[in-house]
C-alpha cells in the first residue's frame, strides 16, 4: 500500500504549478491518489515492456497530436511556455477537442501581438501540417483585423509602420528570388552532394562564398577606380609580347592593371565641373572594399560560431552522431551503398574502440608516443623555418640574379620555387601520418592543419616583410608596382601548379590506383589541403589589391575555372569520403582562419603600409607624398577651411584621431566581453544541473515504479480473491497510464516553465 | 515575370509562402516537380483545391528519394494518413522542412518522427534497431546490431528510461551540429 506520505508527496510536489491548473491537476491526483490505495491497476505492466503495446494505450489521434505539439512548443518557445497545460481527464471517453481548442487559443493569442514578420517565422516554425498553418494564419487573419475594428483610433503611424513592413517584406521576398535565379551552379551543387555528400560540397560552398567576396571587390574598385583612370589614361608605348600574361611586367607595366599607372591629379569633367580626387578615391574604395569583407567575415564568423560551436566538455565522440546523422543530401544510388558500407566499418571501428578505451598505456610507451610527437613538430617546424630562410635568400638574390640573367622569363624563378614548396611540403607532412599515433581522429586532423597554416602563413609573412623592408626601401623607381607585379607572379604560378596537379597528377593517381597497385583504389577528396590553399590565394589577393587593383578580376576568373576544373576531376579521379567529415566544424574553423591570421595580417600589412612607407616619386597617385596617409591629412587641411565641412574635420580630430576616444571604446567593449563570458560560465554550470536534475528525475519516476511493483505483488499475495477484480481494471489502464505519463512530461514541464520564469 | 501563372489563386500562394519557407517561384517549380508525378493526376488547376494524392509508389521513385534509406518513413511522416500517399500540401511541407531554411528545432522534431517507427512518441529499441539495419544494410551482425543501440541509449538517455524521448534527442541533435546539414534534401 502505497503510504499516505508518499502520496502527499506527490501533491505537495505540484504546489508550484500555476494556480489555473493546480485545481485540475491535483483534482485528477487525488483521484488517482485514491485508485493506488485500491492499487486495482496494472499501471507497472504497461510501461515495463517498452515496446509497442505503449501505442495502445495512447489511442486516440488528436491526443497524441496534442501532446507532442506540446511538448514540441514547451522546448522551443518562450512564448509557448505561456500555454497552459490541461491534463487529460480520467474518463477516455470524451474526446480531448477542449484540450486542443484551449491550446490552439492559447497559441493564437500569443501570436496576435507580434509583428506580422515574426508572426510569419512563428507560424513556419510551427511543426503543423500546411492546412493547420493555413487555418492558423487565417484565424489569426480574422481575430487581428477584429481587434483592428475594435480599436477605433487605429493610429495614423502604425498603419503607415505597417505598410512599409509589408512593402519591405516584398521586396526582401523579390530580391531573394532575384538573388536565386542568377545563383551560380546550383544544379551542379546538387549532383556534387548526390554523390560525394555534405563534407565535399562544403568545399565547394567555401569556394562559391570566396568567389562572391571578389565579385564585389571587382565591382568597387572597377567603378570608382579604374573607370576614372580609364578617363585619363595616357598612350601605352611599350611592346605587347605574350610572356605578359605569366609575368605581368612589360606591356602590362603602363595599364591600369598596376599601382604606377595611377594619376595623382584630382581629374576634372570638363563640362559638369565635378572634381574627383584620385589620391582619396583610391584609398577609399580600397577601404571600402576591406572594411565591408570585414563586416562580411565577422557576420560569417558569429553566425557559424553560433550554431556549431559545442562547449568541448559536453562533446562526446560517441556512435549517436553516426546513427542519427545520416547524409540525406546523397542521392545517387552507388554512393548511398558506399555511404553505407562506409558507415558499417565506421561503427564498428567505433565498437572495437570503445572495446579498447579502457587499454592504459604503459609509462614506456606513453613516453615513447609523447617523444615521436615531439620529434614531429621538431622536424615540420624545422622544415618550414628552413622553406622561409630559403625563400628570403632566394628573394634577396633575385635582383642581382635578374640582372645577370636578362631573361624576361627569369623573374618567375621565385615564384616558382614558393609554389614548389607549396606542393611538396604538405605532402611531406602526411607523412608523419605513419609514425605519429593518436587517441582522437580529430587530432590528427587539427594537428596536420596546423603545420600546414603555419607553412603557409610564414610563407606569406616572409615575403611581406621582404617587400616592405627591402624593396619598398631599395629607392627602386616604382616599388609598388613591382610589389604588384610579385604578387601577381605569385597568384598565377599557384593557379598553374593547381591546374597541372588536377589535371596530371590526379589523374595519374587514378590510373596507377585502377590498374597498376589496385588496392591503393580511387583517391579521397582532400579538403583540409584544398580549403588551405584557397585561403592562401585569397590572402594573396587581399594584400595586392593595393599594389595591383585589377587582381580581384584575376582571381574570380581563377576561381571560377577552379571550379570546373575541381569538378570535373573529382568526378572522374575520386572517390566518396570513407569517413565522417565534421563538416559544419571544419567549416567554422576555416571561416576563423580566413579572419584571424588571414584577413588580420592583411590589415597588418596594409596599415604599415599606409602609414609607415614612403610612396615612390614619380609613380601612382601618392607620388610625392612623405607618407601615404599625408594625402588624408592635406584632405583634412583643406576641409577645415570651409565652413560647411567643419563637422567632418571634427569628427576627424576627435573620434578618428583621438586616443582618448579609441582607449574608452576598448574599455568598453572589454567590460562588455568580460560580462557575457561570465554570464556564459553561469549558463554552463546551470545546464549542468539541468542535466543532473534530469537524471534524477528519471532515478525518481524507476524508485516510484519500483515501489508500485513491489506495492502490487504484496496486494496480490495478500487478496488472491480479488483477482477477477483486477482482471477487469486491467482492460482499462488507459487513462491511469495516461496519467502517470501525463505526470512525468507535467513535472518535467513545470520545471521547464520553472526555468523560463526565473530566467526572464 | 510576374504573376501570370494560373495554378494557384493570389490568395493561395501568399498562404504558401507564408507557411513555407519557399519563394513564390520555388513554389511554382515544386508544383510543376509534383505534377511531373502524375501529370494524369493531378490537374493544372488548384484554384479549387482539388482533393489529390500522389500515391506513394510515385512519391518514393522521386530522384531525391529513391535511394534515400529512409525514403518510405519520410513519405509516411508528412501523408495525411501515415500511409504515403501526399497531396501538394505534404509534398511541399516536406520538402519545406527538409530545405535548408528551416531551423534545427523543426528539424529535429520531424527527423525525430522518422525514426520512431512504431509511431509511439518514443525511439525505443525496436526503433533503434530499425534504423541501424536501414543504415548498414545488413553488414552487421545482430549482435553488433543490439549493442550499438546500446550504446546509443546509453549516450543519449538523459532520464533513463530504456528510450528517447523528444527531448532526449534535441538534447543530443545540440551535440551534433552537422545534423542541420545533413538533414537537407534539395530540389
Amino acid at each position: 500500500m502505497l503510504s499516505d506520505d508518499q502520496v502527499n508527496e506527490i501533491i505537495i510536489d505540484i504546489e508550484n504549478v500555476p494556480s489555473g491548473v493546480q485545481s485540475h491537476l491535483s483534482s485528477n491526483l487525488n483521484l488517482a491518489a485514491k485508485m493506488l490505495k485500491n492499487s486495482s491497476f496494472s499501471v507497472v505492466s504497461s510501461i515495463s515492456d517498452n515496446d509497442v503495446t505503449d501505442s495502445q494505450i495512447i489511442s486516440h489521434q488528436n491526443n497524441k497530436k496534442a501532446k507532442q505539439l506540446l511538448r514540441f512548443s514547451a522546448s522551443l518557445n518562450e512564448s509557448f511556455a505561456q500555454t497552459l497545460h490541461c491534463p487529460e481527464h480520467v474518463d477516455i471517453d470524451t474526446p480531448c477537442t477542449s484540450h486542443e481548442n484551449i491550446q490552439e487559443q492559447k497559441l493564437i493569442a500569443s501570436l496576435i501581438p507580434m509583428t506580422s514578420r515574426e508572426r510569419i517565422k512563428a507560424i513556419r516554425n510551427q511543426p503543423r501540417t500546411m492546412e493547420e498553418k493555413r487555418n492558423l494564419r487565417k484565424m489569426v487573419d480574422k481575430e487581428k483585423s477584429k481587434q483592428s475594428h475594435r480599436i477605433l483610433e487605429l493610429n495614423c503611424c502604425t498603419q503607415c509602420l505597417n505598410s512599409i513592413s509589408l512593402a519591405y517584406r516584398r521586396s526582401k521576398n523579390c530580391l531573394s528570388e532575384l538573388l536565386d535565379s542568377i545563383s551560380l551552379w546550383q544544379k551542379t551543387l546538387k549532383v556534387i552532394g548526390g554523390k560525394f555528400g555534405t563534407s565535399v560540397l562544403s568545399y565547394f560552398n567555401f569556394l562559391r562564398w570566396l568567389l562572391k567576396f571578389n565579385i564585389f571587390s571587382f565591382i568597387v574598385t572597377f567603378s570608382f577606380i579604374i573607370i576614372p583612370q580609364f578617363t585619363v589614361a595616357e598612350r601605352n608605348t611599350l611592346q605587347f609580347t605574350g610572356l605578359e600574361f605569366f609575368t605581368g611586367a612589360g606591356y602590362f607595366h603602363d595599364t591600369v592593371m598596376y599601382y604606377g599607372f595611377y594619376t595623382n591629379s584630382t581629374i576634372q569633367h570638363r563640362n559638369s565641373g565635378v572634381f574627383y580626387n584620385m589620391q582619396l578615391a583610391y584609398l577609399f574604395t580600397i577601404a571600402a572594399c576591406l572594411i565591408i569583407c570585414l563586416f562580411s567575415l565577422l557576420f560569417s564568423m558569429a553566425t557559424y560560431f553560433r550554431n556549431n560551436f559545442i562547449n568541448p566538455h559536453i562533446y562526446s565522440r560517441g556512435i549517436t552522431k553516426l546513427i542519427f546523422c545520416w547524409d540525406f543530401t546523397i542521392t545517387h544510388e552507388r554512393a548511398v551503398k558506399l555511404k553505407q558500407k562506409n558507415l558499417s566499418t565506421e561503427i564498428k571501428e567505433n565498437l572495437s574502440e570503445i572495446r579498447q578505451e579502457n587499454i592504459k598505456l604503459t609509462l614506456n610507451q606513453q613516453l615513447t608516443r609523447l617523444s615521436v610527437h615531439l620529434a614531429a613538430w621538431v622536424v615540420s617546424t624545422g622544415v618550414a623555418i628552413a622553406c622561409c630562410v630559403a625563400v628570403y635568400y632566394l628573394a634577396e638574390n633575385n635582383l642581382e640574379f635578374l640582372q645577370s640573367h636578362r631573361n624576361p622569363g627569369a623573374v618567375l624563378l621565385l615564384p616558382f620555387m614558393v609554389s614548389c614548396i607549396n606542393l611538396a611540403v604538405p605532402r611531406f607532412y602526411s607523412v608523419f601520418k605513419l609514425v605519429e599515433h593518436y587517441d582522437v581522429p580529430r587530432q590528427e586532423v587539427y594537428v596536420v592543419l596546423i603545420r600546414n597554416i603555419f607553412l603557409k602563413i610564414s610563407i606569406i609573412g616572409i615575403l611581406c616583410y621582404y617587400w616592405l623592408n627591402i624593396v619598398a626601401l631599395a629607392g627602386e623607381q616604382c616599388w609598388e608596382t613591382l610589389i604588384g607585379q610579385e604578387i601577381y607572379r605569385l597568384l598565377l604560378m599557384d593557379f598553374v601548379f593547381s591546374l597541372t596537379d588536377s589535371f596530371l597528377g590526379e589523374f595519374l593517381r587514378r590510373i596507377v590506383g585502377t590498374h597498376f597497385i589496385t588496392s591503393l583504389s580511387l583517391q579521397e577528396f582532400d579538403i583540409a589541403r584544398n580549403v588551405l590553399e584557397l585561403i592562401y590565394a585569397q590572402t594573396l589577393v587581399w594584400i595586392g589589391t593595393f599594389f595591383c587593383p585589377l587582381l580581384p578580376f584575376i582571381q574570380m576568373i581563377t576561381l571560377f575555372i577552379m571550379f570546373y576544373v575541381k569538378n570535373i576531376s573529382l568526378m572522374m579521379n575520386f572517390q566518396p569520403p570513407s569517413k565522417a567529415w565534421r563538416a559544419s566544424q571544419m567549416m567554422t574553423f576555416f571561416i576563423f582562419l580566413l579572419f584571424f591570421p588571414s584577413f588580420t595580417g592583411v590589415l597588418c600589412t596594409l596599415a604599415i603600409t599606409i602609414w609607415r612607407l614612403k610612396p615612390s616619386a614619380d609613380c601612382g597617385p601618392f607620388r610625392g607624398l612623405p607618407f601615404f596617409i599625408h594625402s588624408i591629412y592635406s584632405w583634412i587641411d583643406t576641409l577645415s577651411k570651409r565652413p560647411s565641412y567643419l563637422w567632418v574635420v571634427w569628427i576627424y580630430q576627435n573620434l578618428i584621431g583621438s586616443v582618448h576616444f579609441f582607449f574608452i571604446l576598448t574599455l568598453i567593449v572589454l567590460i562588455i566581453t568580460y560580462l557575457y563570458w561570465q554570464i556564459t560560465e553561469g549558463r554552463k554550470i546551470m545546464i549542468r544541473l539541468l542535466h543532473e536534475q534530469i537524471i534524477n528525475e528519471g532515478k525518481d519516476k524507476m524508485f516510484l515504479i519500483e515501489k508500485l511493483t513491489k506495492l502490487q505483488d504484496a496486494e496480490k499475495r495478500a487478496n488472491p480473491s480479488s483477482s477477477t477484480l483486477e482482471r477487469r481494471d486491467m482492460e482499462e489502464p488507459g487513462p491511469l497510464h495516461g496519467w502517470e505519463h501525463e505526470a512525468a512530461s507535467d513535472l518535467r514541464f513545470r520545471r521547464s516553465v520553472q526555468e523560463g520564469n526565473s530566467n526572464a | 515575370m510576374g504573376n501570370k501563372q494560373t495554378v494557384f489563386t493570389h490568395e493561395q500562394l501568399e498562404a504558401y509562402q507564408d507557411c513555407t519557407f519557399f519563394t513564390r517561384k520555388e513554389i511554382m517549380r515544386l508544383f510543376y516537380r509534383y505534377q511531373d508525378l502524375a501529370p494524369q493526376l493531378v490537374p493544372l488547376d488548384y484554384t479549387s483545391c482539388p482533393d489529390v494524392k500522389v500515391p506513394y509508389e510515385l512519391i518514393g521513385s522521386m530522384p531525391e528519394l529513391k535511394d534515400n534509406p529512409f525514403r518510405q518513413r519520410i513519405a509516411q511522416v508528412f501523408s495525411e494518413d501515415g500511409d504515403g500517399h501526399m497531396t501538394l500540401d505534404n509534398f511541399l511541407d516536406m520538402f519545406s522542412v527538409m530545405s535548408e531554411m528551416a531551423p534545427r528545432d523543426l528539424k529535429a522534431y520531424y527527423a525525430f518522427k522518422i525514426y520512431d517507427f512504431n509511431d509511439d512518441d518514443y525511439i525505443c529499441m525496436w526503433d533503434l534497431e530499425q534504423t541501424v539495419t536501414k543504415l548498414t544494410r545488413g553488414e552487421l551482425s545482430a549482435e553488433e546490431v543490439t549493442l550499438v543501440c546500446e550504446k546509443v541509449l546509453d549516450e543519449a538517455d538523459g532520464d533513463h528510461d530504456g528510450r528517447l524521448s523528444l527531448e532526449d534527442f534535441q538534447n543530443m541533435i545540440l551535440r551534433a551540429p552537422d545534423f542541420l546539414s545533413t538533414f537537407h534534401i534539395r530540389i
